[in-house]
């Protein structure tokens, strides 16, 4: 899964909004489509002959349920001292959506630092940014720097960790920590 | 909203500006709008409240199967609980709450919170689908409607729901089944039957005294009970008595957290309760102790008693059976007698055996002849339902046209059964919940093909565990509605996510004090959690959508309105107050005497105390309060499960905090039985008896007796134990009167243990 220094935009953005509709899948045929999404370079044989149903339920042994989750997708787990979702590290994320004049349309229902809300958040930074005025540019900059960076980079690492080490992942499921992990280091790496 | 989470946010971004002027800025650059197929959305200008700093202070009440029923003050910040703390207006709740109640905020926040409805590809195989909501009552509406024609009738549909949320709308899973038909129900309870009609025998009813009214006794016994771990808030009663001089005895097999508060703590022979309080009675009768006129004016029967005791009691016949010295009986039986007034809490650990009815019938008449009942300070305490005279709007359902049920029956069923004197040609199809296993390996005609399981965790709860797991491979659906991923859960086809106590709307009360508390939503439901009565209500929807007229229950609910409509003028009057709304002040107390029976007016067929009961020997009982001997030992131990301090039968043993504390299940065995195996503390050990085995870690302590092995009942989200693999489903004496099925002898089992 060789990916280039810096991708292009288009393919940048593809492959965010590709990791996080797959975070947020509810079926095998959402996973599937999601998978579908990403940029043509990130096409792994791995993802072509996955077994559709499989993926399903080793993704809701991770991340959905009914059990007790093996890599529960909210940054909460991995930042707090005690596994607790809605606390201090929702707010926070909750307070930098707020910022940008975004809301989770599942607010209260779903926590905030779920993955694939904070991916959506980062999509919707990159493309601000790109279509940011000089007044507010350098605060938009700062303020990724900082989601990025003092969040995202600390947590996601872990949460991938986590898939990798969980004991029902499958090879989609690596495939897919390798992209996030890959997503990440492209971003971080655009902040230059 | 959490200010410091904003705060931090802001400073990390060197925030020169407002945040109202930046957002003010983004949205003159265009930046607001929403992307194609982005998840989030514009924040809309009055979304913006979010950024309030203020707490909402909301009520709740805890509805677990406890005696304290606590009264709680939920805080919430921008829709989030931030802490909860106990009502100060109880004064019983008095502020503070248990350790389990404190970590209640943990449960709508954990992670392994069943989210969303799933479905199972194969019972018992871990693999899980996510369906929506409509998915998941086609499926089982489907089913209903496939069973109902099959066998033209819905008695296949089996419900099995107990104390997992005594919440009154929760009723509505009740209520919900009778809409669909007459359906198959479980009928009993595990907990207190046998002492249930024990003193509906001898009083008419059972009815406690205020537990505040404990500060007024001057001689305190607690038999067989541990409110130092299961009643928190009745210890303040406790030791204010004894602080005002009043002796405590605590009569238990364990040494509890109880006992050692106790001015006096006899280690008893288990299930020899009965001998020991007869024993007592001998005692007071020969030394004429006893209240003369309260027993010629209020009961009847008692020189009957008296025979029997001087035909067939002595004081070393009780201490031989009991273990406790006859000198020690002479003692506090005189003490007891002589102190007014005088009371005993009986606990629902000593009424769960074979002569569990029995027993707890000898201690009712040690209280009575001691003219101890019927008074402030007094009473033979052992719970009460006087204040739980709600409509039961969600319970009290229609049968659809046409329904056909079961022929032959016209018990109670259960004893939380409101469902009031409607006589109609049929009725459900009563199953013993005590032998649900049993039950449902061999009901037929129809069998049990649809399994809905609500308020309830058979698999950890139940008894017999192996039987059960070869029973829940039987019906064609099971249902369970859930906050966690039970054993139940893993033996279930769908699982369907329930509401915890702060995202619906409910009132309870308790079967011990005297309080009613509101319980207000306080934030949404997290996920896709729906409360029973919603779920019942697009169960209907669903129903009704593939065949109209096939579920009666209403559509379109609202958990408030259907609060509201739990309350009458009776209740009102009883607590004083004109309007529901009024509890969101605070909790409210029944306007009750603090003492049971202060009248002297019983509920018994004489209307006096019956020390000679002729309805209990109709029932096949014997008439007298007469020593019933406990079950015969099968193994070398006895085996105990009583109650951890740590949870609620299967509930909050897995939230995080509860583990921090207790992370792991542990035998106890006193070191004599120990070095007669071989075994040294902390060794594994395999504890097992005809049914099944235990595999876990032994701690080696005196607190409890050479001959008893000792387990906590509780699930662990991480570990296999389960005491019900040893506990089988022999019944108690008493339990159908007043239940409609026996108890179990829970405390009436035996094993032995080895090193594993």
């Amino acid at each position: 899964m060789e990916c280039p220094k810096t991708m292009p935009l288009d393919d940048e953005s593809r492959l965010t909004a590709a990791v996080r509709d797959f975070f947020i899948a509810q079926n095998a045929a959402e996973l599937r489509a999601s998978v579908a999404k990403l940029p043509p370079n990130w096409r792994d044989e791995r993802l072509h002959d996955a077994d559709w149903e499989q993926t399903e339920f080793a993704f809701n042994r991770l991340f959905v349920g009914p059990m007790a989750l093996e890599a529960p997708p909210y940054a909460s787990v991995y930042l707090e001292d005690e596994p607790q979702v809605m606390g201090k590290t929702t707010m926070l994320v909750r307070s930098v959506y707020e910022m940008i004049g975004l809301v989770s349309p599942w607010k209260n229902t779903l926590p905030d630092d779920h993955i694939s809300l904070e991916l959506d958040a980062a999509l919707a930074l990159h493309r601000m940014l790109h279509a940011a005025t000089p007044s507010v540019r350098g605060q938009l900059q700062e303020l990724r720097v900082f989601f990025l960076e003092e969040h995202v980079q600390v947590w996601v690492p872990r949460f991938c960790a986590r898939i990798e080490a969980a004991p029902s992942v499958t090879p989609v499921l690596l495939c897919m920590a390798a992209a996030l992990r890959q997503w990440l280091g492209t971003s971080i790496a655009r902040q230059g | 909203m959490n200010h410091s989470a904003v705060d931090q946010a802001q400073k990390a971004i060197g925030c020169a500006m407002s945040r109202r002027k930046f957002l003010g800025c983004l949205a003159a650059s265009g930046l607001l709008a929403a992307f194609p197929g982005a998840l989030l959305r514009p924040l809309e200008a009055r979304a913006q409240g979010g950024f309030q700093e203020g707490l909402e202070m909301f009520r709740n009440a805890c509805p677990r199967n406890c005696y304290d029923t606590c009264s709680i003050k939920t805080f919430v910040k921008d829709g989030v609980i931030q802490y909860i703390e106990g009502a100060p207006e109880s004064t019983f709740t008095d502020g503070g709450l248990c350790v389990k109640g404190y970590a209640y905020t943990r449960r709508p926040y954990s992670p392994d919170r069943v989210k969303y409805p799933m479905i199972q590809s194969g019972r018992g195989s871990g693999n899980w689908k996510r369906i929506s909501w409509d998915e998941a009552l086609d499926v089982i509406a489907k089913k209903f409607i496939e069973i109902n024609e099959k066998d033209g009738s819905m008695l296949g549909l089996a419900l099995s729901k107990y104390s997992g949320n005594f919440g009154i709308t929760n009723y509505g899973v009740e209520g919900m089944m009778t809409s669909l038909g007459y359906t198959s129900r479980f009928v009993g309870t595990p907990c207190w039957p046998a002492g249930i009609d024990a003193q509906n025998y001898d009083l008419g009813d059972m009815w406690c005294n205020d537990p505040e009214d404990l500060v007024n006794a001057r001689y305190i016994i607690l038999w067989g009970a541990n409110p130092a771990w299961n009643s928190v808030h009745s210890m303040k009663y406790i030791l204010e008595a004894q602080d005002r001089g009043a002796k405590v005895v605590c009569i238990d097999p364990v040494f509890t957290q109880t006992a050692a508060k106790a001015d006096v703590y006899w280690e008893v022979e288990t299930s020899m309760d009965g001998a020991l309080a007869l024993g007592m009675a001998r005692h007071i009768l020969d030394r004429e102790l006893h209240d003369r006129e309260w027993v010629r004016n209020n009961s009847l029967g008692f020189e009957d008693f008296a025979d029997y005791l001087r035909r067939e009691v002595t004081v070393d016949w009780a201490a031989e059976q009991s273990g406790i010295p006859a000198e020690q009986i002479t003692r506090v039986a005189e003490e007891f007698a002589t102190a007014k007034p005088a009371s005993i809490w009986i606990g629902y650990g000593m009424q769960r055996h074979v002569n569990g009815g029995a027993s707890v019938r000898s201690v009712d008449a040690l209280v009575a002849m001691t003219g101890n009942v019927g008074k402030a300070g007094g009473g033979a305490r052992y719970g009460h339902l006087r204040t739980w005279g709600f409509n039961y709007h969600a319970l009290l359902q229609k049968r659809p046209e046409g329904a056909v049920g079961f022929l032959g029956t016209g018990g109670p069923m259960g004893d939380f059964d409101f469902t009031g004197d409607v006589q109609d040609e049929y009725t459900d199809r009563p199953l013993n919940m005590n032998k649900t296993a049993e039950e449902i390996l061999t009901a037929d005609d129809p069998p049990v093909r649809v399994l809905w399981v609500s308020c309830k965790n058979p698999l950890s709860q139940d008894f017999d565990r192996n039987k059960m797991v070869r029973a829940f491979q039987k019906p064609e659906l099971i249902v369970s509605v859930e906050q966690y991923f039970t054993e139940t859960v893993a033996l279930s086809d769908i699982v369907l996510p329930v509401t915890t106590l702060f995202e619906e709307w409910t009132v309870n009360v308790s079967y011990w004090h005297y309080w009613m508390s509101i319980n207000e939503q306080a934030i949404k439901p997290m996920y896709e959690t729906k409360s029973n009565i919603e779920i019942a209500a697009a169960l209907s929807k669903r129903m009704n959508e593939l065949q109209p007229g096939s579920c009666t229950f209403p559509t379109d609910i609202d958990t408030k309105d259907w609060l509201a409509r739990e309350f009458n003028q009776g209740i009102y009057d009883l607590f004083g107050i004109s309007s529901w709304e009024e509890l969101k002040n605070g909790p409210v107390k029944a306007k009750m005497h603090p003492a049971s029976w202060h009248d002297l007016q019983f509920g018994t067929p004489s209307g006096k105390y019956e020390f000679r009961s002729e309805l209990c020997a109709e029932h096949g009982h014997q008439a007298l309060p007469k020593f019933k001997e406990g079950r015969k030992p099968y193994d070398k131990l006895r085996l105990l499960t009583p109650h951890t301090k740590f949870g609620i039968h299967s509930q909050f043993v897995n939230i995080d905090w509860m583990e921090e504390f207790n992370p792991e299940p542990f035998c106890y065995l006193n070191p004599k039985a120990a070095s007669e195996r071989g075994i040294k503390d902390g060794d594994q050990v395999r504890v097992f008896n005809k049914i099944g085995e235990v595999r876990l870690e032994v701690k080696l302590t005196e607190v409890v007796p050479p001959d008893v092995v000792m387990m906590y009942t509780a699930w662990f989200r991480n570990n296999p134990y389960n005491c019900q693999n040893l506990v089988d489903d022999e019944a108690s004496d008493m339990g159908a009167y007043k239940t409609g099925m026996p108890g179990v002898a829970i405390h009436g089992q035996f094993c032995d243990v080895a090193r594993a």
